[in-house]
C-alpha cells in the first residue's frame, strides 16, 4: 500500500532496455543520413584528386582556352569544341522545351479540367521515364532519316534587287549520320516533364485571390493567365528553366548515339551548320574516353577533369534554380 | 431606364469579330498543343520501334482476322461487361495484378537463382531465414517481447554471416541433392508459410467480426481452429508441390523450373481465385480476366499452328529473350544475359539503397531536431540531397569508378560495382519519394502514438511507417526502373557492353541491356539496326513500364482509400 506511488512511478519509466534500443535506432537512422553526405564528399573527393593531377600535367588555362580536343591521338586538351558542342545541344533542346513545357505547364493549371489534368500529367512524366539510351537511338535511327528527308531547305528571304537590305538565303543543309538537330530535338522532348512540372507548381501556388481579382476587373482568361498568374509565378518558371537546361547539360546517351564523336569549334557566321555536323559534347568526350582500351595516364585523368567541370556547372545552376525558388516560396506563404 | 440598358450595351462586346475571343481561343489551342506534342512525337517514335521490333506487314491478314476472334473481340465485350459493374471491375485489377504480377516474381526468381546456382542461395537462404523464423516463433509464445524487436534483424545478419563462414562445409551436403529440393526450399516453404498465416489471420478477423463482442473461451476457441487452418493451408501447398514433383519426376522432366512456376505463380493466383469464387458473390465474374487474355492467346496459337497461317515474322521472339547474342546472325541473336543482368544489378542495388535511402529520410522527416548543431545538419542534408539529385549520371559513374575500382580494387564491371554506382545515383530520388510519403502521414496520429506513451521507435514502427508505406513503394519503384534503363554510369565503370553469360554471382562480369541497345546501335546489318535493337528496347521499354504501372497502380489504390 504504502509503496504503491513508487510502483506507479517505476511503472512511468522506460525500461532501461527499451531505452538505449530507441538511442540505438535513433543513431542508426542518423548514420544513414550522414552517409548521403559522405556521397557527395565521395564525389568531390574522387574527383578533384584525379581532376588536380591532370591540371598539374595540362595547365587549367590550357585547358579552359585550347581550342582542339584530342586526347588519344594528339594528345591537345582544349574542352572549348566540347563545351561549345555541349551548349549546342543545350540551347536547341531548351528552345524546344522551355516553351513547350511552359504552354502545357499553363494548360495544366489554368485550363485543363480535372480528368484532363488526371491522364495528360502522367503522360508528360513518362517522357522523363523513358531511358535515354532509347532516345540516342531513336534519334539516330528514325529522327535524323525524318528530318533529313526534307532537307536540305533554302528560302531566298530577300531577293537581289532589294535597296538597302543584303541579299539573304536561308539555307539548312542537309544533316550528317550524327548530327546535333535530332539530339536536340529528342533531348528537348526529354526535359519537358521537368520544366512542366516545376512550372505546373509555381503556377498552381499563385492563390486565387489575384485570378479573381482579375476577373473582377473585367479581363479574359488569356489577360489572367499571360499578366497575373504567369508573372506571379516567374521566379518558379525561371527555376524549373534553370534546372532543365542542367539536365541537358548532363545528358550523356541521348548525345553519345545522336551527335558522335568529332569535337568541333562553332561554325559562325552560319550557325545552322552547327545542327547539321556532327560534334562533342563533355559527357560525350568522357564516354569515348571511358569506352577506349587501356588509357593510361593523362588522357584517363582528363575525364575526371571534364567531369568536375560538368560537376561544377551543374552545381552552380543547381544552386542557382533553389536560391531562386525560395524567393518564389516566400512570396506566398 | 434608358441609363441601364446603355450600361448593358457597354459592357456587352459588340464588334463584328470579337478580337479578345479570338486570341483567347488561340492561345488555348496553342497551350493545348505544347501539352500533347511531346506526348505525340514520343507515340510516334514508340510507333516506329514497335514497327520494326514485330514486323506487322509480315503476317496474313488471315492471322490478324484470326487474333481479334481469339483475343481481342472475347476481351473487348468482357472489358465492357466488368466495366459497368463496379466490384468486378476492383476484382478484375486484383486478379490482373494477382496473375501477372507472380508470374514475373516467380519467373524473376527462377531466373536470378539458376544463373547465380540455386544451392548457393539455398544455403543462404536457410541461414537468413531459420534463426529470425525461430525468434519469431519465440515472440509469438513469450509475453516479453522487448528484445525480439531488434533481435530479428540482428539473426539475419548473424545468420547470413554463420552461412558465409560455414558455407564450405554446408554446400557439399546441399550439393548432394537434386536441384528442385532447393527451389522447394527457398520458394515453396516461404509461399506456404505466408499462405497458412494468410488464412489463418483472414478466418480469425472473419469470424471476430461475425460475433462481435467475444469472450475468452470463444477466442481460444477460434485462435485454434484458426491454427488449424493456417496448418491445413501450408501443408496443402507443399504436398501438391510435392504431387507436381513426382509428376515431374515420372515424366523424365527437371521438375526445378515446375515447382517454381507452380509455388510462386499457381498457388498464389488459385488462392485469390478461390477465395474471391467462394465469397465475393458481385464481383465473381472479375477473375475471368486474365484467363480471357491468356485463353485467347493460346486459343491463337493452336489454330495458327494447326491451320498454318502466316503470323508475324517478329524479332521478338523466344530466341531474343532465352540466347545470348550473335553478332552475325540476327535471328540468333538473344539478350538472354542482358536480361538477366540487368535484373541482378537492380535488385541488388534494392538492398543496397533502399535501407540507406529510407533511413536518410526518417531522420529528416521524423529525428531531425529543428535547431542547434542538429538542425543545421538537417538543412545541410536538405541541400545536400537536392544537389545530388541534379548531378548527372556520368559524374556518378566517375564516383563508382574511384570507389570500387580505384579504392577497393574490385575488378571491371563486376555486379557489385555496378549495382553500388547506380545506388548511389538513385539514392536521392529515395530519400525525396520517402520524405513526400512520411510528410503526407497526418501529424495528429504521431501525437495520438505519442500520447498513449509510445516512444518515438514505437510511433515510427507501428503508426507512422505503416501509413507511408504505399507511398514509399511507389518512389521506390520510380526508382527501379530509373535505375534499370541507366546507362552513362555503367559506361564510365566499364561494364562490358557483351557478354555470352549471365552473371554468377556478385562478384562476377555483368552486362546490362541498356549496354546492348547502346553497343548494337550502329551495326552495319540492316536487321539488327531496325530488328534486334528496336525488339531489345521493347523489352527495355516493357520491363520499365511493368514497374511504372506497378507503382502507379500502388499509388492509386492509396490515393482512393485516404
Amino acid at each position: 500500500m504504502s509503496n504503491e506511488p513508487g510502483d506507479r512511478k517505476r511503472s512511468l519509466q522506460r525500461n532501461g532496455f527499451v531505452v538505449r534500443k530507441e538511442r540505438f535506432y535513433g543513431r542508426l537512422i542518423a548514420a544513414t543520413a550522414v552517409l548521403t553526405i559522405l556521397v557527395t564528399v565521395g564525389i568531390i573527393l574522387a574527383l578533384s584528386g584525379r581532376a588536380l593531377t591532370f591540371w598539374s600535367a595540362v595547365s587549367p588555362i590550357a585547358f579552359f582556352t585550347g581550342t582542339e580536343w584530342s586526347p588519344i591521338i594528339n594528345e591537345t586538351y582544349g574542352v572549348l569544341p566540347l563545351l561549345s558542342g555541349t551548349l549546342i545541344v543545350t540551347v536547341g533542346s531548351a528552345l524546344i522545351a522551355l516553351p513547350i513545357g511552359l504552354g502545357a505547364a499553363i494548360y495544366l493549371s489554368e485550363y485543363a479540367s480535372n480528368r484532363a489534368r488526371g491522364v495528360l500529367k502522367p503522360a508528360l512524366e513518362i517522357l522523363a521515364g523513358v531511358p535515354t539510351v532509347i532516345y540516342g537511338y531513336m534519334a539516330l535511327v528514325y529522327v535524323t532519316p525524318l528530318i533529313d528527308g526534307v532537307l536540305p531547305f533554302s528560302a531566298q528571304l530577300v531577293p537581289p534587287g532589294v535597296p538597302v537590305l543584303p541579299e539573304f538565303t536561308f539555307v539548312m543543309p542537309s544533316l550528317r549520320t550524327f548530327n546535333a538537330l535530332s539530339a536536340s530535338i529528342v533531348v528537348g522532348i526529354m526535359i519537358i516533364p521537368m520544366v512542366s512540372s516545376i512550372s505546373e507548381d509555381a503556377l498552381s501556388a499563385v492563390p486565387d485571390s489575384l485570378r479573381e481579382a482579375g476577373y473582377g476587373l473585367g479581363s479574359t482568361k488569356f489577360d489572367v493567365s499571360t499578366k497575373i498568374v504567369v508573372p506571379s509565378a516567374t521566379s518558379g518558371i525561371v527555376a524549373s528553366y534553370v534546372l532543365a537546361i542542367s539536365r541537358a547539360i548532363g545528358e550523356t546517351m541521348a548525345v553519345v548515339m545522336a551527335m558522335g564523336m568529332s569535337p568541333q569549334m562553332p561554325y559562325f557566321p552560319n550557325v545552322l551548320r552547327n545542327l547539321a555536323e556532327s560534334s562533342q559534347t563533355m559527357t560525350a568526350a568522357m564516354v569515348q574516353i571511358a569506352s577506349a582500351d587501356s588509357l593510361g595516364g593523362v588522357t584517363y585523368e582528363a575525364m575526371f577533369a571534364l567531369g568536375m567541370t560538368l560537376f561544377g556547372i551543374t552545381l552552380i545552376m543547381n544552386v542557382l534554380a533553389e536560391l531562386v525558388r525560395r524567393r518564389f516560396r516566400e512570396t506566398y506563404q | 431606364m434608358g441609363t441601364e440598358n446603355e450600361t448593358t450595351e457597354d459592357l456587352r462586346r459588340t464588334d463584328g469579330i470579337d478580337l479578345a475571343q479570338l486570341r483567347g481561343g488561340l492561345f488555348e489551342a496553342s497551350l493545348v498543343f505544347a501539352t500533347v506534342v511531346g506526348i505525340f512525337a514520343l507515340a510516334v517514335l514508340f510507333g516506329y520501334i514497335a514497327f520494326d521490333a514485330f514486323q506487322p506487314l509480315t503476317a496474313s491478314a488471315r492471322w490478324y482476322l484470326l487474333y481479334f476472334g481469339t483475343l481481342v473481340a472475347p476481351t473487348a465485350a468482357y472489358t465492357l461487361y466488368v466495366r459497368r459493374r463496379p466490384a468486378a471491375r476492383d476484382v478484375n485489377a486484383k486478379a490482373f495484378g494477382v496473375f501477372f504480377g507472380s508470374l514475373m516474381l516467380a519467373l524473376v526468381t527462377y531466373i536470378v537463382a539458376s544463373a547465380l546456382d540455386p544451392k548457393d542461395v539455398f544455403v543462404y537462404a536457410i541461414f537468413g531465414a531459420v534463426p529470425p523464423t525461430l525468434v519469431f516463433l519465440y515472440a509469438r509464445i513469450s509475453d516479453d517481447r522487448t528484445y525480439t524487436g531488434p533481435l530479428v534483424p540482428v539473426s539475419i545478419v548473424g545468420g547470413l554471416a554463420a552461412g558465409g563462414a560455414l558455407f564450405d562445409v554446408v554446400r557439399p551436403i546441399v550439393g548432394i541433392a537434386q536441384e528442385w529440393v532447393a527451389y522447394f526450399g527457398f520458394v515453396t516453404l516461404p509461399v506456404a508459410g505466408i499462405l497458412g498465416l494468410v488464412v489463418a489471420r483472414r478466418y480469425a478477423a472473419k469470424s471476430t467480426a461475425e460475433v462481435g463482442v467475444a469472450d475468452d473461451d470463444w477466442r481460444t476457441v477460434m485462435g485454434r481452429q484458426a491454427k488449424y487452418r493456417g496448418g491445413l493451408a501450408f501443408g496443402a501447398v507443399v504436398g501438391s508441390t510435392l504431387v507436381v514433383v513426382v509428376a515431374a519426376l515420372v515424366n523424365g522432366i527437371d521438375p526445378a523450373f515446375w515447382v517454381v512456376i507452380f509455388s510462386g505463380f499457381v498457388v498464389p493466383v488459385a488462392y485469390v481465385v478461390g477465395q474471391t469464387v467462394l465469397d465475393d458473390a458481385d464481383g465473381r465474374i472479375g477473375v475471368a480476366g486474365p484467363f480471357v487474355v491468356v485463353g485467347g492467346v493460346l486459343v491463337g496459337a493452336i489454330i495458327e499452328r494447326q491451320f498454318a497461317i502466316q503470323g508475324l515474322e517478329s524479332f521478338l521472339t523466344p530466341n531474343l529473350l532465352l540466347n545470348s547474342w550473335d553478332g552475325l546472325n540476327a535471328s540468333n541473336a538473344g539478350v538472354y544475359p542482358q536480361i538477366v543482368g540487368s535484373i541482378v544489378i537492380v535488385a541488388f542495388m534494392a538492398l543496397l539503397a533502399f535501407p540507406v535511402g529510407i533511413g536518410a529520410a526518417i531522420y529528416l522527416e521524423e529525428y531531425a531536431p529543428a535547431s542547434g548543431w542538429g538542425g543545421r545538419l538537417a538543412t545541410l542534408l536538405e541541400v545536400n540531397i537536392s544537389n545530388l539529385a541534379g548531378v548527372p549520371s556520368v559524374v556518378y559513374g566517375l564516383l563508382g569508378l574511384a570507389l570500387f575500382r580505384n579504392a577497393l580494387g574490385f575488378g571491371t564491371g563486376i555486379v557489385f560495382s555496378a549495382a553500388g554506382t547506380l545506388g548511389l545515383l538513385i539514392l536521392p530520388i529515395v530519400v525525396v519519394s520517402t520524405q513526400e510519403a512520411l510528410r503526407s502521414v497526418p501529424d495528429s496520429l504521431r501525437q495520438a502514438s505519442f500520447g498513449m506513451g509510445a516512444s518515438r521507435w514505437q510511433t515510427l514502427r507501428n503508426v507512422v511507417l505503416p501509413e507511408a508505406v504505399p507511398g514509399t513503394l511507389t518512389g521506390t519503384i520510380l526508382a527501379l526502373a530509373r535505375a534499370i534503363g541507366e546507362t552513362a554510369p555503367l559506361v564510365i565503370i566499364a561494364v562490358a557492353t557483351t557478354r555470352y553469360t549471365p552473371p554468377e554471382g556478385l562478384f562476377s562480369a555483368a552486362t546490362a541491356l541498356p549496354l546492348q541497345i547502346f553497343a548494337a546501335r550502329s551495326s552495319a546489318h540492316a536487321e539488327f539496326r531496325h530488328g534486334v535493337v528496336p525488339a531489345a528496347a521493347v523489352v527495355l521499354l516493357v520491363l520499365m513500364l511493368l514497374m511504372n504501372a506497378t507503382a502507379i497502380v500502388i499509388r492509386n489504390r492509396y490515393e482512393r482509400r485516404s
